[in-house]
């Protein structure tokens, strides 16, 4: 029900709406068209369509009168020129009014707006820098100085006393074999010593993973490798003894793999021989 | 009424005399010609009017009495000779590629 006078509502408006229009048409049509419209209006479909309808009467109105205004005047203009061309035709108002809109614009623009916008430029111009955002919200932990962490080779009973190398950060690695005056054995025995981390082998510092570090993680790893008499690895280093930490057990794998050429041979009777020997890295925080 | 002038000849407009040609005996009510060319109210009156003031279109109102009907009288648009000579050159004029 409600809906029904909503509609009946919007008819009342479009059947308004072509009243208003027909009283705003030349006088000689102003009944024939109100007359003519209700009872096209009659024949739309819907009120939205009737609406639409009583909507564009109202706009036909505009250009029937301009119409008739037009031809209203030729009768009264004596040139032949105005006989074709009338004097005031919609697009003629339509260019007169834009152009005095611009007109307006570009004079306001001039006269009023100009000094406004003038004061806005005349205040200097400063450059301003913008810092950049920090990478992270919380401040990168402060990294841990690292102790010298060692790669020790376990004791071997042939094997001398290594001394430590202060200069690669590397403790327990020998510069060089030392053979100690053994006591003098049984002909058959060859007189072998084992191989282990020579010069030149890199330091574990440059390995120790940086989560690592961060998370304050430290432990030995013993690796097990395979050298060939001028210290080259002959197959991939495994790990015999973990760290307890994946990424400390990948740092030692990753520097047993880069120390490759930097091990000293196993040499038997002062040869160097092929071998596979363990040997230890620690991964170490200094406080 | 009556004169037989020039039209300017628009997309409207000639729908519009399209409309009319199919049959050009046929007295076309505004409504009509609203649903056969599907074009706005506020674009087709004022075409009608100016094609009846140019002489092409003769109109008549419907031969009811509105009282007795119920509603308004129609009005009714219809080809003059003249019109229907002219629309049809104008059309011929198309089919020869040569606007009109």
């Amino acid at each position: 029900m409600t809906s029904e006078r909503a509609w009946d509502w919007v008819d009342g408006i479009a059947r308004r709406l072509i009243h208003g229009a027909a009283r705003r048409a030349p006088n000689s049509l102003s009944e024939r068209l109100e007359e003519e419209w209700l009872a096209d209006l009659a024949a739309q479909r819907g009120p939205i369509g009737r609406l639409r309808f009583a909507l564009g009467c109202c706009w036909a109105t505009n250009i029937i009168a301009n119409e008739h205004v037009a031809v209203a005047a030729l009768p009264a203009a004596a040139s032949p020129m105005s006989h074709s061309q009338p004097l005031f035709t919609g697009r003629t108002i339509t260019f007169v009014l834009v152009a005095s809109l611009h007109a307006a614009v570009l004079y306001g623009l001039a006269m009023g707006l100009g000094p406004q916008f003038s004061k806005i430029i005349e205040s200097p111009l400063t450059p301003r820098f913008i810092e950049p955002p920090p990478r992270s919200s919380l401040p990168p932990p402060p990294r841990p100085q690292i102790s010298a962490s060692r790669i020790d080779v376990p004791p071997n009973e042939a094997m001398p006393a290594i001394e430590s190398d202060p200069t690669d950060g590397v403790e327990g690695t020998p510069r060089e074999p030392q053979i100690p005056a053994l006591p003098p054995s049984p002909p058959a025995a060859v007189n072998r010593v084992q191989g282990g981390p020579g010069v030149g082998f890199p330091s574990a510092d440059d390995f120790y993973p940086d989560a690592s570090i961060r998370k304050g993680e430290k432990g030995v790893a013993t690796v097990s490798t395979c050298v060939d008499g001028k210290g080259r690895l002959t197959s991939e280093p495994t790990i015999i003894q973990s760290t307890g930490s994946k990424r400390l057990d990948e740092g030692a794998l990753k520097l047993a793999k880069a120390g490759s050429g930097h091990y000293r041979a196993t040499t038997e009777d002062g040869r160097p021989v092929d071998s596979c020997y363990p040997f230890r890295i620690r991964f170490d925080l200094r406080n | 009424m009556g004169k037989d002038r020039d039209v300017r000849m628009s997309l409207q407009t000639l729908k519009v005399l399209e409309a009319f040609l199919e049959n050009p005996t046929d007295e076309l009510s505004g409504a009509e010609v609203l649903q056969r060319c599907r074009l706005a109210s506020g674009t087709l009156y004022p075409i009608l009017l100016r094609l009846e003031s140019a002489g092409w279109f003769v109109s008549r109102w419907e031969s009811i009495d509105p009282s007795s009907a119920g509603r308004p009288r129609r009005r009714f648009y219809r080809l003059t000779p003249t019109g229907l000579r002219r629309a049809s050159e104008v059309f011929a004029g198309f089919g020869r590629g040569v606007l009109a």
